[in-house]
């Protein structure tokens, strides 16, 4: 056999001697950034994380990833105005993902199933104790939030049954309430003491609290309806929409004259109508000076009523008046008979800030028997005068911290500006994070800037158009009592819509880096690699061309300067 | 949850795919060379053996004395890797073994330097698949015109002027040129279309006898764009309708990858500096810009290539991810 001159043959895979990655002047790197989902949740949920669980079928891990942060999943899923949904990078390329049917399944499936919340041990005896007050969403979230971190807690309630607004207020065609029954009942089971019918300013005293518990949290809601007149006019017998739909959910009825104004653009509001056009009421109308929710109205002049339930609410029957407000009561005697509307509209000022005006000559008379303001209200100062200081609201800090009371905290609606069941959740999530960091002496760490993927970073090649899952709704005609308007999803329903989503900056396991890598710098692990990741990148060979970066269909990769 | 420590030597010990071509080598950042090849061997699996034409593939795999190759590999010439690789399995045959000899080469080697060595492997039938990195010029020597540099490219060659808007001729029908020799498949490919290349060299593979794949191979430095923007500007190229994806049997047209959305071909051409002088204010440019559609609107033409509505191997549904890294092939 003739010997080979030397370079006639090299040895297979000699190659890997040379490290290509010396040629770098940038290098890819998983970097884990928020999706507009989680960005958009006030209570911080992370969809795109427990939509990841369930698209790889681990239902009951998609649940203990929510309940990390929301421990009322099944309330939330039917309550929630889903500030997700509306942030979703999907919804511009065809439908954003149905997270809150995703949230409610979920709920209903741990409430099926009993899976254990995922606590810690038990608070030992000798940790510090914490007192909040108000079992409703705030005070459930930041007693749960406590516990987990290893405290005490002690859960007061006026009422004999924990669940706040949503037991008293939320109509149960929206929330039914054998669901939130269960949901609360396992919640108060994970080792919180709960003290019902316990009243602040009558059983007991925030000196009290201070006195016997490290720290106090409130989660006592604004129950104080707002004086409403009409240039100093109230008709007898007035009565506010909370009132009313208070009593619809502890009665099951309400006064039913022929026809009723519902006056706000709210929640209250559009649920008190509802309950009226339930109940029999003829003719329902709802006066506002916002708008409409509609694709191109600015969110600052919108209706903060949730936008589905203005819409089905028109579904059935009830009529609104968009821009309009009262100009005057038509009485007789001290009895309504009419109203008479103006137009109106918030308008810029000159020191830039939005004024509702009223408009001349646009004057229009609207006949009705009973006229129910919903515009709102403010914390009922009772038992806690001296903190409030004749303010409507608490004023508190990022993380609910009570100004000039060290060791008092405060949460959801008692804080003004809310109004919703997540931010109320929020609020006792980030209590309980600052109630621990005052117990323990220490600072709260500085919250990092969030880095929110956007739309336009969404490699679209690599996703196929799907529709969003129908959510099926109660015919109008069976929309008669209680029940539940909007019904679920099946497990094959929900997982088919969680391959929808484009887990914006997170990796899916797609293979394409390591399928496109030129160099075969992109390693495949079997397990789940250290950064979250399945892939890990070989930097001893890696040339850094940006390829896979450019190609990650969720923007997972970005590319980082060197030298 | 255990955490487990494993050396990153040992993770590519232990990839879960078989890869003919290993890191080290010397190809340029983002070549589209280097992942085509990967590609090809990681589908024709172990059991092959190459021919390398001379070219950037040869050059930046071998450079003595290591080698990229995993697999048995051979490089003679420019010209003659169609004999080199007939010889091999010649040899295979007359030793009663059933290893799958793969010839590649560049444009260069194909369409004009080992062309008839090529024609030669054809019309005898040995059993051998040969690739064609196809990146539209030598890029090697430094960028000349070759006879697959399409329509009004730029080269150092076939440069910008008075006289010419870059090359002055078309690109070579090799692949008409391939099926006339009545082979038994012959197709074409793209780096943007991983599953679909895999598919076309399984299909190849399976074949007793001579097949031939021509590869659009996207090259950073020849063409003129960002190295992260290869598989974009590859996968315009099939979106255009400039590099259709078909296949050929015995010469009958036997499959084409619909699109969806035939893009115009500007979306392509302007990623590209050895298009650039098509975007100036020249009154040719124009006319170049809509000879090169023309060039397009004909292959979606001939090839039957305007889609028939949603199909999930189109040009938009067949490199669509999911969830594990389940593609369809």
């Amino acid at each position: 056999m003739a010997i080979l001159n030397r370079g006639a043959f090299a040895h297979p895979s000699t190659s890997l001697q040379y490290h290509t990655g010396t040629w770098r002047v940038q290098k890819p790197v998983h970097e884990h950034r928020a999706a507009p989902c989680h960005n958009a949740c006030p209570a911080g949920e992370d969809a795109q994380a427990y939509l990841a669980k369930i698209a790889e079928g681990r239902f009951q891990e998609a649940w203990e990833t929510i309940v990390r942060i929301n421990p009322l999943p099944a309330a939330t899923g039917r309550v929630c105005h889903h500030p997700c949904e509306g942030a979703c990078n999907r919804g511009e390329y065809d439908e954003a993902l149905a997270i809150h049917s995703a949230e409610r399944f979920l709920g209903d499936e741990a409430i099926k199933h009993n899976w254990p919340y995922p606590m810690p041990p038990a608070p030992l005896e000798s940790a510090p104790a914490v007192a909040v007050v108000g079992a409703g969403p705030a005070g459930l979230s930041a007693a749960y939030h406590l516990i987990r971190r290893g405290y005490n807690v002690t859960l007061f309630d006026e009422l004999p049954e924990a669940g706040g607004v949503l037991r008293t207020a939320i109509p149960q065609y929206r929330l039914p309430r054998d669901i939130l029954h269960a949901e609360v009942q396992r919640l108060l089971a994970t080792g919180m003491k709960f003290e019902p019918q316990k009243r602040l300013g009558r059983d007991f005293y925030i000196e009290d609290l201070q006195r016997d518990y490290a720290a106090v949290f409130l989660g006592i809601g604004n129950r104080h309806d707002r004086e409403w007149s009409v240039d100093g006019v109230t008709p007898r017998g007035l009565r506010s929409g909370l009132e009313l739909l208070e009593e619809w959910v502890a009665l099951g009825s309400v006064p039913t004259p022929q026809s009723v104004a519902v006056v706000g653009g709210g929640n209250t509001a559009v649920d008190i109508a509802r309950v009226l056009k339930r109940a029999g009421t003829h003719e329902v109308h709802v006066i506002t000076h916002q708008a409409l929710p509609g694709v191109d109205v600015p969110p600052e002049i919108t209706m903060t009523a949730i936008a589905r339930e203005i819409t089905q609410a028109q579904d059935e029957g009830v009529i609104f008046h968009e821009f309009r407000g009262i100009r005057r009561l038509i009485l007789r005697g001290e009895k309504v008979v009419g109203l008479e509307l103006v137009h109106m509209k918030k308008v810029p000022q000159a020191d830039g800030k939005l004024l509702t005006k009223a408009f001349e000559g646009t004057e229009t008379v609207l006949h009705v028997e009973q006229v129910i303001p919903a515009i709102g209200q403010d914390v009922l100062p009772f038992g806690v005068e001296g903190l409030l200081e004749n303010r409507p609201f608490f004023a508190v800090d990022h993380n609910g911290a009570l100004a000039k009371h060290p060791g008092i905290f405060v949460g959801g609606d008692a804080c003004g500006g809310r109004g919703t069941l997540s931010r109320a959740i929020g609020d006792g999530r980030r209590a309980a994070e600052a109630i621990d960091a005052y117990i323990q002496g220490k600072e709260l760490p500085q919250p990092a800037p969030v880095q929110v993927v956007p739309y336009s970073q969404i490699n679209l090649n690599y996703f196929e158009h799907a529709a969003r899952v129908k959510t099926p709704v109660l015919p109008l005609e069976a929309r008669k009592g209680s029940e539940e308007v909007e019904g679920g999803l099946s497990q094959t329903q929900i997982f088919a819509e969680s391959q929808r989503c484009f887990s914006c900056g997170n990796c899916f396991a797609c293979d394409n880096c390591w399928t496109l890598c030129p160099d075969s710098a992109v390693l495949k692990t079997t397990e789940l690699a250290s950064d979250g990741s399945h892939y890990v990148f070989d930097y001893d060979y890696c040339k850094g061309c940006g390829l896979c970066a450019h190609e990650c269909p969720c923007s997972f990769i970005v590319m980082k300067e060197e030298l | 949850m255990t955490t487990e420590t494993i050396s990153i030597t040992d993770l590519r010990r232990t990839q879960p795919r078989f890869s003919g071509i290993e890191s080290g080598h010397r190809a340029c950042l983002g070549c589209g060379q280097a992942l085509a090849a990967r590609l090809v061997t990681e589908s024709a699996g172990p059991d092959v053996m190459i021919a390398n034409a001379t070219g950037c593939l040869e050059v930046f795999t071998t450079p003595w004395p290591e080698s990229a190759w995993r697999l048995p590999w051979m490089h003679s010439l420019f010209e003659n890797a169609g004999a080199i690789a007939s010889g091999m399995e010649a040899a295979m045959k007359a030793q009663g073994k059933h290893t799958k000899v793969i010839a590649m080469g560049g444009d260069g080697s194909t369409f004009d330097i080992g062309f008839q060595a090529l024609s030669g492997m054809l019309e005898r039938n040995h059993n051998v698949l040969y690739v064609c990195y196809d990146n539209e010029a030598y890029m090697n020597t430094g960028i000349q015109r070759s006879s697959s540099t399409p329509h009004a490219a730029s080269t150092t060659t076939s440069p910008v002027g008075k006289e010419r808007m870059g090359k002055r001729h078309l690109k070579k029908d090799i692949i008409t040129i391939i099926a006339a020799h009545h082979v038994a498949y012959a197709a074409t490919a793209s780096v943007a279309y991983p599953s679909d290349l895999r598919k076309k060299v399984r299909r190849a593979m399976a074949v007793e006898g001579a097949t031939f794949l021509q590869i659009h191979s996207p090259c950073p430095l020849g063409w003129g764009y960002n190295d992260a923007l290869g598989i974009e500007v590859a996968r315009l190229a099939v979106q255009t309708g400039l590099f259709p994806l078909i296949e050929l049997e015995r010469g009958e047209l036997t499959g084409a990858m619909p699109l969806r959305h035939p893009t115009p071909v500007s979306a392509y051409l302007k990623m590209q500096q050895r298009f650039s002088h098509l975007f100036k204010d020249d009154p040719r440019a124009l006319e170049e810009l809509e000879h090169l559609q023309a060039i397009a609107n004909h292959n979606i033409e001939i090839y039957r290539l305007r889609g028939d509505g949603i199909d999930a191997l189109d040009s938009e549904g067949s490199d669509t991810v999911r969830r594990g890294g389940s593609r369809w092939a």
